[in-house]
């Protein structure tokens, strides 16, 4: 268990990773299934040290989300802390989980993200009505068990 | 941590989300932080850039010395009759613009324009936006039209110190004022979410618009520049029950694949003034 080594410079460079991994120019057939970097690697601390990443820091990375996307202030920051709050709430079974089985709570964590985001965005704006969002939940999920394995790795070497 | 107290800090938390939305939905006070904000995370922006980059660099040492003079066999000859269409130019728009004083009409402006680069697309598919290498610093503001060799990209929404933000013409909360360049009719090109096609509004059934029309930009509502390119005419739709046609044309712009940009500079509305003053009173001499 990766429980003592904690320190807030391998929680800086993940969520940088993340931010810039969001950012990354795709080929345009992979758009569609881009992963939700930033809530992959919100979920990640939050299992490993929820005593130390909580409402506060989904606030932040959603502030930072709502930046690098242009939208308005607040609306990642509020899909951020109810993805934080459900995480949180049934962390102790669900680090006892399997990865297999954690990827399916991802999947369902991921997609209540993307749909306040879009339930939102719809309301102050304009969006076509398509569901086709939430192929990024799926690719999301299917990219937890890589983020567990790279992220654990990153921190071990920063220890 | 978890205690009894987690349903109280989500409460919080989605208050604190929700009033920042109201106030930035509704206010411009938050555009100042924003761009604050945004600046600090120019590094961010840059290193999502760098693989790109990096592809362009290493690519560039493995060409080989024959393609590169072939290119720039091409680009000479490319250049050469580019020239020959300017050379022309300029006297048209001299007798152009002394036809125009003569109609009494203000003078045509000149425009300036910058090339930029661009560092970074939109990592939502449903909001079409581009980000490139000029902000504040190299005096972009907020409004300006950006232009690729083809015809008209979008207009700069967000400036940051060394970034700004490109609302692209497809985005669907974008509207470009367009008229044939056949025959002037005048209408509005509204983008849909999809960098393939814009559609036409409340345009009337008995309009004079064909397949294969050329739409340039209008200049009405004094955002873009007039003249410019912007979409080809592909398909009109009649249909008997709808009061409107439905056209649809596709943008000359390659939306998705341009990398390197211009920015058109205008001459500002002060210029403007002075320009048009003195063609007017000599119009009006004679």
């Amino acid at each position: 268990m990766v429980a003592s080594n904690f320190n807030w410079l391998a929680v800086f460079l993940t969520f940088l990773l993340a931010a810039v991994l969001e950012l990354l120019v795709m080929p345009d057939v992979l758009v569609p299934l881009r992963p939700e970097w930033m809530v992959l690697c919100l979920l990640y601390w939050l299992l490993r040290h929820p005593e130390r990443i909580g409402m506060s820091t989904a606030l932040l990375a959603g502030l930072v989300l709502d930046l690098l996307a242009g939208s308005y202030f607040g609306l990642h920051m509020l899909s951020l802390s109810v993805v934080t709050y459900l995480v949180l709430a049934m962390q102790q079974r669900l680090k006892m989980f399997p990865v297999v089985q954690q990827s399916a709570v991802v999947f369902l964590v991921t997609g209540i993200h993307l749909m306040t985001v879009f339930t939102l965005r719809s309301t102050l704006s304009v969006t076509d009505g398509s569901l086709e969002y939430l192929w990024q939940a799926l690719s999301s999920a299917v990219c937890w068990p890589l983020v567990i394995i790279l992220y654990d790795r990153l921190v071990f070497a920063l220890r | 941590m978890q205690g009894p107290y987690l349903g109280y800090r989500l409460l919080l938390a989605i208050i604190l989300s929700l009033a920042l939305l109201f106030v930035d939905a509704r206010f411009s006070q938050l555009n100042s932080v924003r761009q604050v904000l945004n600046t600090a995370l120019s590094p961010v922006q840059w290193l999502s850039d760098l693989p790109n980059q990096l592809y362009r660099g290493v690519s560039f040492l493995f060409t080989s010395r024959q393609s590169l003079e072939e290119e720039l066999d091409l680009m000479q000859a490319r250049l050469l009759v580019l020239e020959r269409k300017s050379q022309k130019l300029a006297s048209v728009t001299a007798e152009l613009n002394r036809l125009r004083e003569l109609l009494n009409a203000s003078r045509l402006l000149e425009e300036g324009v910058v090339v930029t680069e661009l560092i970074g697309a939109s990592p939502d598919p449903d909001h079409q936006y581009i980000t490139i290498d000029k902000g504040l610093a190299d005096g972009v503001y907020a409004g300006q039209a950006v232009l690729d060799a083809e015809g008209l990209m979008g207009q700069v929404i967000e400036v940051n110190e060394f970034t700004s933000r490109v609302l692209l013409i497809s985005d669907n909360r974008h509207a470009v004022p367009v008229k044939v360049n056949r025959n002037g009719v005048r209408a509005i090109a509204y983008g849909v979410g999809s960098v393939n096609y814009l559609e036409l509004g409340n345009v009337p059934d008995t309009t004079d618009i064909e397949v294969g029309d050329l739409l340039v930009s209008s200049g009405l509502g004094g955002r873009f520049p007039k003249g410019y390119p912007v979409a080809r005419v592909s398909n009109i739709e009649h249909d008997p029950g709808q009061p409107f046609a439905r056209v649809k044309a596709i943008p000359l712009a390659q939306l998705n694949r341009s990398e390197l940009l211009l920015l058109v500079f205008r001459e500002n509305s002060q210029a403007e003034k002075e320009v048009s003053g003195p063609a007017q009173e000599n119009g009006e001499a004679p």
